[in-house]
């Protein structure tokens, strides 16, 4: 579809919604091709291709909201949606601060597509798959299985129109590549994993992510059971991104209007060491998650969230900010058109500190290096508390000394921060998260 | 919702440049979502979305392709994008009957969810939120509910000559509380889901299940953090079978099985656990939140016996492994949505019932853990190491039940765990959850008995871990997006409702 295909199927969805009651509207609409390719033992194992096109309609009566979406952009099917849309924001508690953006004076100069990517043909991106299996299974011969072996590339057009007057616009891309294998010596198993999403096709690097992952299971053989005991730790970059995971919710405005973040009534206030500053950037060069706009239209933004251990702020979308009277910081994400928009991250991250990880670890006479966690899923964004299954190495004298597995960590993400006192000059985004190697000084470790 | 005709000629289409099979999955899903959060419905959400996936087979290679343009052209389209993608340099001409199956069982829904006002589901997640109150205005800081509803049809056909049509209705209501106090804050959850429609809240009423969820929440403000270290676990028959589902469900399925992914593969035959258990896996159960009358690739569901008496007798199947196996499928192909391409899936897994007494378990055990109920957890099929986490759990003490604990975390290796299961009750208590492979979750149950694992005196299989955490579940919304970009979507887990 064309930029102005788009927009006028969009403004047909607020008009439609307008029309069957609804006193305001907003249409999200959405279009994309993906392909998803997976090698094993150097030949296509699945290639997978895709189109979707769907349109996600939020509407307000009085102070009410309602959503719906469907597949069906004919006139059909906006007007079933219209109507569902409007019955359901009958049923919806009236809340004051419930609005639809005003229309922003511009956006952001966001690079968020990849014109080299549709003229890609499919055997150079099997090539890509097959060179990063390659080098995998080359990096050592103890590297038997590759479970997985993916190409994955998608476009994306986004087109968003409400009654207010906001029309926007963008067509965006990203590509990827990610591979899980394992290692096997004797009786031992072990797996590795890597990945790696960009914005531009030319930089994506096969050989680098099947390497990686092969040492990530190869440097795991012969690892044993440790005694536990409380000693400092120091987490991966790939960890830490997974316990950001676990932080991120409690960042937003949503949470602590509605009491379940652990970081309410604290701006201004110490929440972390002076190495931490957390920062989400919608417009973030090169980043995945970046845009112009968000998932309501309004503008993306950079915002410091946590500075040398301080508090600065949440994100918003434009409800909570219209309930805390501040601007929204252009957080309204949304998962897809069949959702509407949620207070949610951009491109987060952990600003990278000063030290090499081999600095970092240099430090210690004796502690952990926690290389792959098990079960991060099932902390509680709420309390912050976590409990998890660890694997890695046991440091000894500045060195890491040998493999360990079958550990229990656990702690509370806000005590973790408090405790960090090295943070890594080696940030990297796994997706839209990123994170350097990270030391805590002391932290329980159960075995 | 498509016709035999254009399902023959876009199955012709798809094996135009040659392959062995290929087949056409096509879905039509209504979703009705509500949240409630601060005493409020914010979210009432319905959807609408309609799309098909067109699978070519060839060799070991597989091509799919999906769009949501269900016209002639849009379908055909697909058809021929599959085909292309695994050119044979063929040029192969089919002709195909299709014979529509019967479904081995009906799943009666009372109440479709089309047929119940959206003000009268609205009321249920209040009455859920005003009960979990009640409990204790004082402490009770947060109710979330979520109400969900789903009907799903679905037609398949395929190169073999199959052709299904299924109905699928689902309906789920989960609660979470939050309790605080003193500096402190827990969350308690509890959900029902099933294959059926409204009736689930007749069956599980959603007020009773709000006071369950805050009274739990309430109770953890004062319990002491769980003990670290090994020591014997009493899995209670409420639990539910998160430990089944990672110790040994995921490493059935065959494909990792063939990919050289799993701990119990080449073990058909040997003995994988104590004798006293046994493994099943029943889609055909009634009711249960994993059951199905046809899988995802129109196979007809039945009860798989995958561990007998602690022998290894089979895996769960779908279509492409067992023909790599030179076997049948045994019905357990499941995908999320059309979105995706089959893969050997869990249903309704547990492990069957024995004849201990639950209290005699508990005085077995002597000094130990008891778990009354599991949160999530998540497995290694390769080396069989899993995590699970404690939602309620007490301490053991001289053989009697004492002071309840938060934030245990249970890790252990499956094979090893499941040999060391000592005691198995004659109790069965089935829970729910979303099950995520490879980037796509489906709904699954999964029970077992009240058992030991472990023995007094013994060195313990399981670790307890964690001084400090919760270890509770988080809140679900009712519309849920896992994220294929994040980078735990490898991941075999399990989260709960």
């Amino acid at each position: 579809m064309s930029n102005a295909d788009f927009l006028s199927i969009a403004g047909a969805g607020v008009e439609t919604a307008l029309r069957a009651g609804a006193d305001a509207a907003e249409a999200f609409v959405t279009s994309g091709t993906s392909i998803e390719i997976d090698v094993r033992d150097g030949e296509v194992d699945t290639i997978k291709s895709a189109a979707e096109k769907g349109l996600g309609l939020r509407v307000l009566r009085g102070r009410r909201t309602g959503f719906s979406y469907t597949t069906d952009l004919s006139p059909r099917g906006l007007a079933a949606v219209a109507q569902r849309a409007v019955a359901n924001a009958g049923l919806t508690a009236a809340d004051e601060f419930t609005r639809l953006p005003e229309a922003a004076p511009g956006y952001p100069e966001v690079d968020v597509f990849d014109p080299a990517l549709p003229g890609k043909q499919i055997e150079e991106k099997i090539g890509l798959a097959r060179r990063m299996e390659a080098a995998a299974r080359a990096y050592d011969p103890r590297v038997t299985i590759v479970e997985s072996a993916t190409y994955q590339d998608g476009t994306v057009e986004v087109g968003l129109v409400n009654s207010n007057g906001v029309s926007a616009y963008y067509q965006g891309s990203v590509c990827g590549l990610s591979i899980a294998l394992t290692a096997r010596e004797k009786d031992d198993h072990q797996t590795g994993f890597a990945m790696d999403f960009r914005l531009r096709f030319a930089e994506l690097e096969p050989e680098a992510v099947g390497r990686e992952a092969a040492a990530r299971a190869v440097r795991m053989l012969g690892a044993q059971p440790q005694k536990g005991l409380e000693a400092p730790v120091v987490f991966d970059p790939f960890v830490m991104v997974s316990l950001l995971g676990v932080l991120a919710p409690a960042l937003t405005a949503e949470a602590v209007q509605k009491g379940r973040s652990l970081f309410a009534g604290r701006v201004g206030q110490r929440v972390a060491s002076e190495l931490v500053t957390i920062v989400d950037d919608g417009t973030l060069a090169g980043g995945v998650r970046s845009a112009p706009f968000d998932g309501e239209g309004v503008p993306s933004s950079r915002s410091v969230l946590i500075e040398k251990g301080y508090l600065r702020g949440y994100l918003h979308n434009t409800y909570t900010a219209a309930k805390d009277g501040v601007v929204s910081t252009g957080n309204g994400v949304r998962a897809s058109f069949k959702g509407g928009p949620e207070v949610g991250p951009t491109n987060f991250y952990l600003e990278p500190g000063d030290k090499s990880p081999a600095e970092i670890i240099g430090e210690i006479s004796s502690g952990l290096y926690v290389g792959e966690v098990l079960g991060m899923h099932t902390a509680n964004p709420i309390s912050g508390d976590f409990s998890v299954g660890a694997t890695g190495f046991w440091i000894e004298q500045g060195k890491m000394s040998y493999p360990v597995r079958g550990l229990a960590i656990a702690g509370n993400i806000r005590e973790l921060l408090d405790a960090v006192d090295a943070v890594g000059r080696d940030l990297r985004f796994f997706g839209g998260k990123g994170a350097p190697t990270v030391r805590v000084r002391k932290l329980a470790v159960s075995g | 919702m498509i016709d035999k005709e254009l399902l023959k000629e876009t199955l012709a289409a798809a094996l135009a440049c040659g392959g062995d099979f290929a087949e056409v999955f096509v879905e039509s899903r209504q979703v009705t979502g509500i949240g409630l959060e601060g005493g409020k419905v914010e979210r009432m959400q319905s959807g609408a979305e309609a799309g098909a996936g067109v699978r070519v087979l060839a060799g070991e290679a597989t091509a799919y392709a999906h769009t949501n343009d269900l016209s002639r052209d849009g379908l055909l389209r697909a058809a021929r994008i599959a085909a292309r993608a695994l050119d044979q340099g063929l040029k192969k001409y089919i002709t195909l009957d299709l014979t529509t199956l019967r479904p081995p069982v009906s799943f009666a829904v009372q109440q479709p969810p089309e047929t119940v006002p959206a003000a009268r589901k609205a009321e249920m997640v209040m009455a859920a939120d005003q009960s979990a109150r009640a409990v204790d205005e004082a402490v009770i800081k947060q109710v979330m509910v979520g109400y969900g509803d789903l009907v799903q049809d679905v037609v398949i056909a395929n190169s073999a000559g199959v052709h299904v049509e299924d109905r699928r209705v689902r309906t789920r209501v989960v609660v979470n509380a939050v309790a605080a106090a003193n500096g402190v804050m827990q969350t308690g959850t509890e959900a029902a889901a099933g294959v059926m429609g409204f009736e689930l809240c007749e069956r599980h009423d959603p007020a009773e299940m709000g006071a369950v969820a805050a009274r739990r929440a309430k109770a953890l403000l004062t319990a002491k953090p769980a003990p670290s270290g090994r020591m014997p676990v009493v899995l209670a028959g409420t639990a539910g079978g998160t430990m089944v589902h990672e110790a040994c469900g995921h490493g059935l399925e065959a494909d990792l099985v063939q990919k050289g992914l799993s701990v119990y593969g080449g073990k058909l035959g040997q003995e994988v656990a104590a004798p006293s258990v046994t493994v099943e896996d029943d889609p055909t159960l009634p009711g249960r939140y994993g059951s199905y009358a046809f899988d995802d690739e129109g196979t007809p569901a039945r009860p798989v016996t995958l561990i007998k008496n602690g022998v290894l007798v089979d895996y769960l199947y779908d279509r492409l492994s067992a023909t790599k196996d030179k076997r049948e499928s045994n019905g357990h192909g499941r995908r999320e949505s059309y979105h995706h391409k089959p893969l050997p899936r869990m249903g309704n897994t547990y492990i069957a019932a024995g004849r201990d007494d639950p209290e005699e378990i508990i005085r077995e055990a002597g000094e130990g853990l008891l778990v009354r109920k599991m949160g999530g957890g998540q497995v290694n099929t390769t080396t069989g190491d899993f995590v699970f986490e404690v939602a309620e759990g007490y301490l053991i003490r001289d053989g009697e039940i004492g002071p309840m604990v938060r934030g245990a975390t249970l890790t252990g290796n499956g094979p090893e765990v499941l040999r060391r299961v000592s005691m198995v009750g004659g109790d069965l208590g089935f829970t729910i959850g979303t099950c995520g492979k490879d980037g796509q979750g489906v709904p699954v149950s999964d029970a077992q008995p009240t058992m030991l694992l472990g023995r007094r005196g013994e060195d313990a299989p399981i670790v307890v871990g964690g001084t400090q955490a919760t270890g509770a579940d988080r809140a679900s919304r009712a519309v849920e997006a896992l994220d294929p970009w994040g980078p735990e979507f490898r991941l075999r887990r399990i989260r709960r409702l």
